[in-house]
């Protein structure tokens, strides 16, 4: 039983765990900075009712959560390169497989953690939005807050750009 | 007709989109010169590194901009509020001056 699950798994395609990689890379980063901008982003139009002068300096927030889509994308942009074709008879050699598991890897890695990123950014931003409605002064302090939570996302992206950098598929032997 | 606010903000949300896109496009296609000869792991380090930065740098922007601005535009009072709360101050020197034209009255 052992030796057929193994057997099964390492028959799945290499080209298969990188798609999904990709796919992940950029759906779930995607997923996580929309939940940030659609919770503060209501929070700061409700609070912008009786208070106009927030929205100038509030936006932050919503740039913080633009970017970690962006990171998605830049992922995706970047592992899309790495994805060669590989003559069917090396398909399943070692140095394939690598190649398909590190840009699964690192497509997950990105993708989560931009997930979770572009939530924390989300919640912090929507309680400074309305903390600001109420007293200028706790802005700075919250922004300090905001600009932790975002370089969760920045760890995601830098680990991920170092593994997809080192996904080499093995050479066309002519 | 956009305020002031939303077009630095869509400016700086196209410049924070496209600048990576291009750095990317630029490494990959060879328009850069002297990327060429970088191995290919090297070229993905480079190119993601420095994309990743210039995100990061926009964002630095706009939040110098935007603590920049809001110094300035200070929270009007309500111009109702003000005539009504300026008028109260002046009612009661008003009824002094007639408290102590009676007082002197009564005393005489």
């Amino acid at each position: 039983m052992a030796s057929s699950w193994s057997r099964a798994l390492t028959q799945i395609s290499p080209y298969t765990f990188a798609s999904v990689g990709i796919a992940i890379s950029i759906g779930v980063s995607v997923l996580g900075a929309a939940w940030g901008i659609y919770i503060t982003g209501s929070s700061l139009i409700g609070a912008a009712i009786k208070a106009p002068r927030i929205t100038s300096k509030n936006l932050i927030s919503v740039i913080f959560c633009e970017a970690v889509a962006i990171y998605g994308v830049i992922v995706a942009i970047i592992l899309q390169t790495k994805l060669e074709s590989v003559p069917a008879s090396k398909i399943y050699d070692p140095e394939s497989l690598r190649a398909g598991y590190a840009i699964f890897a690192s497509g997950i890695i990105v993708g989560f953690a931009n997930l979770m990123c572009g939530l924390c950014v989300g919640i912090i931003g929507s309680s400074c939005a309305l903390s600001d409605a109420q007293n200028s002064t706790l802005f700075v302090k919250i922004l300090v807050i905001e600009i932790f939570g975002s370089a969760l996302g920045l760890f995601g992206v830098i680990v991920g750009i170092i593994m997809s950098s080192q996904a080499t598929w093995p050479a066309k032997t002519t | 007709m956009m305020s002031r606010v939303i077009k630095k903000f869509f400016v700086a949300s196209m410049i924070m989109w496209i600048a990576p896109v291009a750095i990317l496009y630029g490494f990959n296609n060879h328009i850069f010169p002297g990327a060429g000869q970088l191995s290919s792991s090297s070229q993905t380090l480079l190119s993601g590194s420095l994309a990743v930065i210039s995100v990061n740098l926009v964002i630095v922007l706009y939040i110098i901009m935007a603590m920049k601005e809001t110094g300035s535009s200070e929270h009007q009072p309500d111009p109702a509020f003000l005539a009504e709360a300026n008028a109260s101050i002046k009612q009661p020197s008003n009824m002094t001056a007639n408290d102590d034209t009676q007082a002197r009255e009564k005393v005489e």
